[in-house]
């Protein structure tokens, strides 16, 4: 008897692992558009209503539980902000004449302001009703999806800047790639006139990012800011259209032996706290990218 | 554990629970960089109380549900999951529950065990950018959390399933022989096993005592 019962526990045991083995295989081998992603997304927008449900009956809750960690925070906080608002008063008499000067060099170009403002991108906002809960998938569930225009490779943004970017979407839902994934990687730009390179996360340091494939020889600064590269050659081009703000550097080190520097950057959005998101649909054709 | 209908009724309500709160409220709580992983927590409870056989299945049906509720790879949770159920429940068929700290340090243990594997798997499946050294304190601070959630939890899972825990109804029949009597002689059965219920999971050696119910 006792032996029955230990053969038939080593049988399920095996034969769930085999089935989750065969899952995983298929899983990350198939294109987006097989039948076990069309069925987990399928399983995903009958979840999902319930999700939304949960999330909105849940949020008095999370709201008080983040009410006791912000006001800790928020007295170490306030020294900081002050100290930044002085240097903030500086920098913003420089940017008043370089909006000045900005707008004189268009009109000469003759550049469609609007394009380069984002202008003509529609924003879809969604409320954010799930979260991963661990560091190696930094993805976020929203309750708005393709039926509302959203599509595969969508850049989605806060007030304050670039979050991710759409990379599954069901009718109702879709799910976002925070760009503190170990699966993001942004192609960006140094402000003013800085070079290009790559932000990549660093995995398990949700508030750092790290911008690689910056040359030794170039000048990056403590402080820059960093905007999307939005670049396209015709055939390829960046998922993320030009000029969404992506975070500020806080450390530029040249190593002696690497042919890169290591800068790390403070992203500006809150990007795991976020309630409500905004997706950037629509907009000029990007060639080369998928959705 | 006598798994009836009703009680199969009752787990599929749990996992479902578990994996909508994990997803709509704890993984919104981030406690020194780390959240409190309710699922796995959940697990290791239905694995203490049933045996391995059903933490394993409960476990894997857990994570199939929480990969597609964030459309994640599959398989990837459910072996992990797995692997916790299964281990929880084979330590409750060889050993004696006499602490009330052994359920919680046990959570702690086997969701420090889970945050490795899935570690692991990941970086089997090729992370390209750096990892950080915060992953460790991620790690344990998971299992820190485990063990304050387990405090309350298992008793609570204890309570919802106690129709179905052998060693409760065992201990029910000796506080009350003659209501026990009365009720398989209406029953006309005599046997320990009810009409729809069969037993499943293997009966520990000694009877877990006191824990924290």
């Amino acid at each position: 008897m006792y032996r029955k019962q230990v053969r038939r526990r080593r049988a399920v045991l095996a034969g769930l692992i085999v089935v989750c083995l065969v899952l995983l295989s298929i899983s990350f081998s198939e294109a987006q558009s097989g039948p076990l992603h069309s069925i987990q997304r399928g399983v995903s927008a009958v979840l999902s209503p319930v999700e939304e449900g949960a999330s909105r009956a849940l949020k008095p809750a999370r709201d008080l539980v983040d009410w006791f960690g912000e006001t800790f925070d928020a007295r170490g906080e306030n020294e900081a902000l002050r100290e930044e608002a002085q240097g903030l008063r500086a920098e913003v008499a420089d940017a008043q004449s370089a909006v000045g000067e900005n707008e004189q060099l268009r009109k000469m170009l003759d550049l469609d302001q609007a394009d380069a403002a984002l202008g003509s991108y529609k924003r879809v906002t969604g409320r954010v009703i799930g979260r991963s809960p661990t560091i190696w998938y930094s993805t976020v569930m929203i309750d708005v999806g393709t039926s509302s225009g959203v599509k595969v490779n969508d850049a989605v943004i806060t007030g304050d800047g670039l979050v991710g970017r759409i990379s599954e979407a069901t009718r109702g839902s879709a799910q976002v790639a925070l760009i503190t994934d170990h699966r993001s990687a942004v192609s960006a730009s140094v402000l003013p006139k800085g070079p290009d390179g790559i932000v990549e996360p660093e995995v398990g340091d949700p508030d750092d990012l790290l911008l690689d494939f910056i040359d030794n020889n170039e000048e990056v600064k403590e402080g820059q800011i960093l905007v999307t590269a939005g670049w396209s050659d015709g055939r390829i081009s960046s998922a993320y259209p030009y000029g969404i703000e992506i975070g500020r550097v806080t450390e530029a080190a040249v190593g002696e032996q690497e042919t890169f520097q290591q800068i790390h950057l403070q992203p500006f959005a809150d990007i795991r706290g976020a309630d409500y998101l905004q997706v950037l649909t629509g907009g000029p054709a990007r060639p080369g990218v998928p959705g | 554990m006598i798994v009836t209908w009703r009680i199969t009724l009752r787990i599929a309500v749990i996992i479902l629970l578990a994996a909508v709160l994990q997803v709509s409220f704890f993984s919104y709580l981030s406690i020194f960089g780390s959240v409190p992983d309710l699922v796995g927590v959940v697990v290791v409870s239905l694995g203490l109380l049933g045996g391995g056989v059903i933490g394993a299945v409960c476990g894997f049906v857990l994570g199939l549900v929480m990969d597609s509720l964030l459309l994640q790879t599959l398989g990837v949770s459910s072996i992990v999951l797995l692997a916790m159920g299964y281990l929880a429940g084979r330590y409750r068929e060889g050993f004696e529950i006499s602490s009330s700290l052994a359920p919680p340090l046990l959570a702690a243990g086997l969701t420090v065990l889970g945050a490795s594997i899935f570690a692991a798997i990941q970086l089997m499946l090729g992370v390209e950018t750096p990892v950080s050294l915060l992953v460790v304190r991620e790690v344990l601070v998971k299992g820190l959390l485990a063990f304050l959630l387990m405090v309350p939890l298992f008793p609570l899972m204890r309570r919802v399933l106690r129709p179905a825990l052998v060693d409760d109804a065992s201990a029910r029949r000796a506080i009350s022989p003659l209501r026990s009597r009365l009720r398989r002689r209406r029953r006309g059965t005599g046997g320990r096993r009810g009409r729809s219920g069969r037993v499943t999971g293997a009966v520990p050696s000694r009877r877990v005592r006191g824990g924290l119910a």
